[in-house]
């Protein structure tokens, strides 16, 4: 198995990644940040009148069971999945390989499957003020009700393109592209000072 | 003990001590002061210098409408102008100064103006400067030189030039209801609304919550109307549904209920917390918004009225009341209703002594002849304030009679000797939020006033903001909006008691007493009374020239005061009433808005921008970076004492004799997957790609609509279905929206998806003669030899165990390489290359020497495709198929487009071995001085190691013929010029032999 001698993935956060804790911490830390640095990003994208099928092979290969529904997902710890746009879905495995199940699934009169595990960084943000924190970069009801659990969003931060899925009542996993990655990091290390933030 | 403080009451903590300096000289406040009321009970009477005239001023309001006592703060380095000091609150350290002064506030210079006082009447600047003055100075020239001299002398404070260090964030919100101000009707609403369970953001651009609760003596629910508020406050804040953002000014109202807001964070702090922003913009999107945002006193206009001294009741009873700080000790109120009367008490009770209530009207309620008799005060009716005395202090005024109806005055003039004249000339509910969502305010003849407009949007109003000015309608108003807000329905509960000062909430229909001297409508421009009567005799009747001839109301205080009183003289002035006239609507903001809340946080550091996967490898290599839209590239790889060129020709000319590597990973990449991806990609590119075989690329030119060339790149054919097409760089994104576009829109039949894949590929570009050898040495599971990666194939093998994807493709024209691995073992695959090298002499290079190779190829790029020029200019026209159409196929072939005389592509040689300019223009003329029109301009240069000369790429009227003669660079900008030959843009290896091996 020539996987096995594979180096570790490069993170693109690099210098900024500055584990423990910071900003205004005298109190209590109110957010913590972290990369998730999941083996598999994928996305899945059903032709029109396929989606419903495509479902349905996620709940297959990942044992996903994704709602019906714009922007409905799941999240089981190890492996998560949301819709982000019209038969359009983002599926996150925390192992390698996912992609190679899916192959022979997802045929092409039902879709196509594009590996993005290298091209999206995954950075969470949980703790009592990640919606406070999330709501300075995004124009995006973040109150449970309206962006329940396992539920995806599509948005972005000024020119930084993020998918959002939230996976605990106070835990966001946000997708950015790589390249904007400690861009995007930095920001939001900022953005965490005032409420005190942890690094892990 | 300060002169004006009174001995108990205020809600400031006299415990705690604040020490400010204002105008250099050191005083004390308490906490909870603004520093109006600290300068207040410190005796400052003097805040500012009026704007035209500069007369001296004093206070006018308490609060946000304030247009006189204008301060700069002083934050170390960083001043900040034109701040009510109504509105700052103080803290230890507080740095302000006074403005439009020279040399002090109390002696200025400019105080000469009052001199000149018709001269610079409404429409100074239109008359002096429009028309013809005799000599050479007229017109715009007079105005030019006497400009520096008028901007000095007028105007209001000076906005710092030192960068401002401190934070701003922008943050967003969502509620169902928005209540914007808190007094008895917003803290009633809001109560309302978070009782139904519904998501509650109560906004109120004052520190404390409560409004007129705060100040208005009244008890509500048998207790203080300010326990009462506080009380409701804190029932609010145990709500998990209740956002509450106390300074917090609501400045515009904007469509689809989204509402701006500006958050004072820290300004009333010594030091903010360690991250706190300075200020905080919310754009809060609300489901329905509760306005209860209360109403402004109106001054009266009369001769004298902006003396210091004169004060807006209601702003001497906040004062009193909220600060424990008395305007004076003898204290005159002159008005034309009820709600003064109830200032007079609560001043008296205060400790102040009331000298006289003077009432335009004749006939006086018993209810108002008892509350005059409460403060002491001696009644008189029938009469108005035709004058003031005192220099920048007031020491008295003159009263004689009047008659409401006619506005003639008559009698002997009396005078009375005050320290504090106190006015109230009706209230106008502070309707601008309303009007900026779009309806016209209506006219109330009852109350005086404009009422806010049918909405047009989804908001309630309540309580004074809908002309209900008692505490009682407040109440009920508040709850019953906050109740419709959240969708639910009224449940019989009772409403809170008040116990309030009785009072007709209608005014007597008087706003200006005619008299000698000059009488203010618009404090904070210098407008007068005259002013706009001259704007009526002039012609600008209309309400909108009305505003922009006299500028009233155009102030930083959006003619908060004066819009009434000025639209009501102008209707007088043309005999119709006021709803006649109308009034301007308000636009935001509502109140200044610091830029830094509006840019938030976006510059410097956190500026998004993009690295590649090698970027910490370039930096540590002494990689010189240069940022190429939001990513950063190495520019070149500099040694000790190397300029720029003499890198980047060492590493071109070490590439083109051995072998070099550079970092392409920013290329754009898009992958195209699907049954139609072929057919899509023949749509979408002039020439053919579904007949591209699997594992070969091929180079693709796009057009745009306009037949107009787009974008370059090559596109590879992965699979059957599956393609992954490179852009260039810069237009990554916009080719990507090109696609989905045509997917989204035009062929929505074609099963093609597109996904930006550019971030999932490092993509590491090694060429040069000893490319080939050096990836033979370090690529397993493939060979890399002729036969098997021909020029355009693609192999999949493996580089120090990370598998990789290759194709043989050459921008530099070398026999060269792009070498693409996940985006996570990019470091990981280029040292792996470097260290294949080092036996080959292989060297890094940046975009320079990649820029350099490029041009003596003669490859386009941005620089060439610029959005001006076709295929055909450029020489790319053998790549527009004849078989098939394709997006811009139907709009080349257009007359303009293939005149003979459009500029295309050819190279440049400096024959006088200097170096060429992009942007330097191309002539015939041999005369520098008079060179003629322009041929065309350069697009890119750069000494070439190949040529050994300084060349350049040019688009040049007709070029192609004008091949193999001589034309002239002219640069004047640069002091350029000198003769060049025109030839081939192919300078190096044209027939591509090196490329093909």
């Amino acid at each position: 198995m020539a996987e096995q001698y594979l180096p570790e993935r490069q993170s693109p956060l690099g210098p900024e990644y500055h584990p423990g804790s910071h900003g205004n911490f005298e109190h209590g830390v109110d957010v913590i940040l972290s990369e998730m640095r999941p083996g598999t990003i994928l996305q899945l994208a059903a032709w029109p009148g396929e989606e419903r099928q495509l479902i349905e092979i996620i709940g297959k290969v990942t044992g996903l069971a994704l709602p019906d529904g714009a922007g409905g997902g799941v999240s089981s710890g190890a492996r998560a999945a949301f819709g982000f746009a019209p038969g359009k879905f983002t599926v996150v495995d925390e192992a390698e390989g996912l992609a190679a199940a899916f192959a022979g699934a997802i045929t092409p009169a039902i879709g196509t499957l594009t590996d993005l595990s290298h091209g999206r960084t995954a950075i969470r943000i949980a703790g009592p003020r990640a919606e406070w924190v999330m709501a300075k970069f995004f124009a995006i009801d973040f109150a449970l009700p309206a962006f329940p659990l396992g539920a995806g969003r599509s948005t972005n931060h000024h020119d930084v393109f993020a998918q959002i899925q939230r996976t605990g009542a106070d835990q966001f996993d946000i997708y950015v592209f790589r390249s904007f990655a400690r861009s995007f990091w930095k920001a939001l290390c900022h953005a965490s000072e005032e409420v005190g933030y942890e690094v892990q | 003990m300060s002169p004006r403080r009174t001995e108990t009451g205020g809600r400031i903590d006299r415990l705690r001590t604040i020490r400010f300096t204002f105008d250099g000289a050191a005083y004390t406040g308490h906490a909870g002061d603004t520093l109006a009321s600290a300068l207040l009970a410190n005796g400052v009477t003097l805040f500012g210098r009026s704007f035209k005239y500069h007369r001296p001023r004093g206070l006018l309001a308490a609060g946000v409408e304030e247009p006189n006592a204008l301060v700069t703060m002083l934050r170390g380095e960083v001043r900040e102008p034109n701040i009510p000091a109504t509105m700052v609150e103080i803290y230890d350290g507080l740095v302000a100064v006074s403005q439009n002064r020279t040399p002090s506030l109390a002696w200025d210079i400019g105080a000469l103006n009052q001199l000149g006082g018709k001269l610079l009447s409404a429409g100074f600047y239109y008359k002096t400067f429009m028309g013809p003055v005799i000599g050479p100075l007229k017109g715009t020239r007079f105005w030019m030189f006497c400009e520096h001299f008028i901007r000095r002398a007028a105007g209001l404070g000076k906005a710092g030039t030192a960068p401002d260090p401190a934070r701003y964030e922008r943050m967003n919100a969502f509620c169902d209801v928005l209540v914007v101000g808190s007094g008895p009707a917003g803290l009633m609403a809001a109560k309302a609304a978070a009782d139904q369970g519904v998501r509650v953001i109560l906004a109120d651009l004052e520190a404390h919550f409560g409004g007129s609760a705060n100040w208005s003596g009244e008890i509500i629910d048998g207790m203080p109307a300010a326990d009462w508020a506080q009380r409701a406050v804190g029932q609010l804040e145990g709500n998990d549904n209740v956002r509450l953002l106390p300074r917090t000014t609501v400045w515009g109202y904007y469509d689809g209920n989204t509402l701006a807001a500006l958050e004072r964070v820290t300004d009333h702090k010594e030091t903010p917390a360690k991250g706190e922003p300075r200020q905080r913009y919310w754009a809060i999107r609300a489901g329905t918004v509760v306005l209860a945002t209360g109403s402004f006193e109106r001054p009266l206009v009369f001769p004298g009225n902006d003396r210091p001294g004169v004060m807006l009741a209601h702003a001497a009873e906040r004062y009193a009341v909220e600060y424990g700080v008395l305007p004076g000790q003898r204290i005159a109120l002159f008005t034309n209703n009820d709600s003064a009367y109830r200032s007079a008490v609560a001043l008296k009770k205060a400790g102040a002594t009331i000298v006289a209530i003077i009432d335009v009207r004749a006939d006086i309620s018993n209810d108002m002849r008892r509350l005059a008799g409460e403060a002491e005060a001696e009644l008189l009716d029938g009469h108005a304030v035709v004058a003031t005395e005192g220099g920048k202090a007031l020491t008295g005024l003159k009263v004689q009679r009047f008659d409401a109806m006619s506005g003639a005055l008559s009698g002997d003039e009396r005078s009375i000797h005050a320290d504090s004249l106190l006015m109230s000339g009706g209230w106008s509910p502070t309707i601008h939020l309303a009007s900026q969502a779009g309806a016209k305010a209506e006219w109330d003849p009852a109350r005086q006033a404009f009422l806010p407009p049918k909405p047009t949007q989804r908001w309630l109003g309540a309580g004074a903001f809908t002309g209900s000015f008692s505490t009682a309608e407040a109440i009920a108003e508040g709850r019953a909006a906050g109740v419709s807000a959240a969708g639910g329905t009224a449940a019989p509960a009772a409403l809170p008691t008040v116990e309030a000062a009785p009072g007709d909430p209608d005014p007597a229909p008087v706003f200006e007493i005619k008299a000698k001297g000059k009488s203010f409508v618009d404090f904070q421009h210098d407008v007068t009374a005259e002013d706009v009567r001259l704007a009526h005799r002039e012609g600008f009747i209309s309400v909108e020239h009305l505003k922009r001839y006299t500028t009233l109301g155009m102030a930083t205080d959006q003619g908060k005061n004066s819009n009434v009183p000025g639209l009501a003289i102008m209707a007088e002035a043309l005999g119709k009433p006021i709803p006649e006239v109308g009034t301007t609507r308000f636009r935001p903001p509502y109140t200044a808005v610091s830029i830094g809340s509006l840019a938030a946080e976006r510059f410097g550091d956190l500026k998004p921008e993009r690295l590649t996967p090698m970027h910490d490898w370039h930096i540590a290599n002494g990689a010189t970076m240069y940022s190429a839209g939001l990513w950063y590239r190495p520019m070149i790889y500099g040694l000790p004492g190397e300029t720029v060129e003499q890198a980047y020709v060492r590493e071109a000319k070490a590439t083109r004799e051995s072998a070099g590597i550079v970092d392409v990973s920013t290329l754009g990449k898009i992958a195209v997957q699907g049954p139609d991806a072929a057919e899509f990609l023949d749509r979408v590119y002039t020439n053919m790609f579904s007949t591209l075989a699997v594992g070969k690329a091929r180079y693709g030119l796009m057009l745009r609509e306009d037949g107009l060339a787009f974008d370059d790149g090559t596109t590879w054919r992965l699979g059957e279905q599956e393609f992954l097409m490179t852009t260039t760089t810069a237009n990554a994104g916009k080719v990507m929206q090109h696609l989905e576009y045509f997917l989204d829109v035009i062929w929505p039949e074609l099963k093609v998806t597109v996904t930006s894949v550019t971030d999932e590929w490092a993509g590491a570009a090694i060429g040069g003669p000893n490319a080939r050898a050096i990836l033979a040495s370090c690529v397993t599971g493939t060979a890399v030899d002729n036969a098997a990666l021909p020029f355009m194939g693609i192999v999949h093998g493996r580089i120090a165990g990370v598998p990789v994807m290759i194709c043989r493709l050459s921008f530099s024209g070398e026999m060269a390489f792009e070498v693409y691995s996940g985006a996570g073992y990019g470091t990981h695959v280029w040292e792996a290359l470097i260290e294949a090298g080092k036996p080959f002499g292989l060297v890094t290079y940046g975009l320079e020497a990649l820029g350099t190779m490029r041009i003596e190829k003669g490859h386009v790029t941005g620089a060439e495709i610029d959005g001006r020029t076709t295929a055909r200019d450029l020489h790319l026209d053998w790549m527009l198929s004849k078989k098939k159409p394709f997006i811009g196929s139907a709009m080349m072939d257009r007359e303009g487009l293939i005149a003979p005389d459009r500029l295309e592509l050819v190279g440049l040689i400096a024959l006088d071995n200097r170096p060429l300019n992009g942007g330097g223009h191309i002539v015939e003329e041999l005369d520098e001085a008079n060179p003629h029109d322009s041929l065309g301009h350069i697009t890119a240069c750069c000494y070439s190691p190949a040529l050994g000369k300084y060349i350049a790429l040019a688009l040049v009227k007709s070029g192609k013929a004008r091949q193999g003669t001589r034309a002239f660079v002219s640069d004047p900008l640069r002091n350029r010029f000198g003769p060049v030959e025109i030839v081939s843009n192919h300078f190096y290896d044209p027939d591509g032999s090196r490329m093909h091996g």
